[in-house]
């Protein structure tokens, strides 16, 4: 499954998700095509789900939302563990990735 | 009448690098896009004006963050009207006051929603939103903007509704501050 435009793409290898790009979408409903292949991971239950932000250079508050909305789902299916790859380099991620470990303690953040 | 919440205050003076610009309603037909482009060419512009000792990339990617959440909410919620933005460093102080106009009732609703929001620790208050947002699936904005700046870049943020000097509706001037570092 991928999304791609001009700006980001969005892809998906097993059960990892790879975001790429500038994601800077005007809310929800602009999301939910992305959101829709985030579920369709997570409804095959796997043991693990992997995002893989490493390639996401900037995302806005919308798309924040958008992870948040997506860890509390997986926050609900114990048998679902998850794993938050980020980067250094990328500087939203060390300000704002902490948030979805404060919303669910047993998600995996390596920011490296 | 004037309306003031939070830090409406600027502190840069007459030796700060500063920057100016007006986005004109027509005939650009101003649009979600331009958003973004305008808060990376003002991230990128100041990122070349910091003083040593300040992480460009770091500075780069926080002012356009702010600018750009600012200047989404100014473009979802204008009522006609130019956005104008005035924005400045000084040290590793940088300020910037983004000025928009809003229809009454918008204007009525948002201060309702600062002052539920001036009394809470942003931090707190982010993550309930969160909480609530995935509850309301059908709820259109996420309301994260203004959360994220003040919890997650440390911002500080003001907002002045001024009735007077529009001749319809109201004009909203954003005060955003940000420490660099």
């Amino acid at each position: 499954m991928e999304i791609s435009t001009n700006d980001y793409r969005v892809w998906t290898e097993g059960s990892t998700i790879h975001y790429e790009g500038t994601m800077r979408l005007s809310g929800t409903d602009a999301y939910a095509p992305i959101l829709e292949i985030m579920n369709s991971i997570l409804s095959s239950k796997p043991e693990l789900i992997t995002l893989d932000l490493t390639g996401l250079e900037f995302l806005n508050s919308s798309g924040i939302n958008l992870l948040a909305k997506f860890t509390i789902e997986i926050r609900k299916q114990p048998e679902v563990g998850v794993r938050v790859l980020g980067s250094k380099s990328i500087p939203w991620q060390s300000k704002s990735l902490r948030n979805l470990q404060r919303l669910h303690p047993a998600l995996e953040l390596t920011i490296s | 009448m004037v309306q003031d919440f939070g830090n409406t205050t600027a502190s840069n003076g007459s030796d700060a690098t500063s920057f100016s610009l007006k986005l004109r309603a027509e005939p650009l037909e101003l649009s979600w896009h331009h958003c973004g482009v305008t808060s990376d060419f003002i991230g990128e512009y100041f990122s070349r004006a910091c003083r040593q000792g300040i992480d460009p990339v770091d500075a780069r990617h926080s002012i356009s963050y702010m600018i750009n959440e600012i200047l989404e909410n100014a473009v979802k919620f204008r009522h006609g009207g130019d956005v104008e933005l005035v924005s400045s460093l000084e040290d590793d102080r940088f300020e910037i006051r983004i000025m928009n106009q809003i229809d009454d009732e918008t204007a009525e609703k948002f201060q309702g929603h600062l002052t539920l929001l001036m009394d809470r620790e942003p931090g707190e208050l982010l993550l309930e939103r969160i909480e609530e947002n995935a509850l309301n699936p059908d709820s259109s904005g996420s309301g994260l903007g203004l959360l994220t700046l003040m919890s997650d870049y440390g911002a500080k943020l003001g907002w002045s509704f001024a009735s007077e000097r529009v001749s319809e509706g109201v004009e909203l001037t954003t005060f955003a501050s940000l420490r660099l570092s």
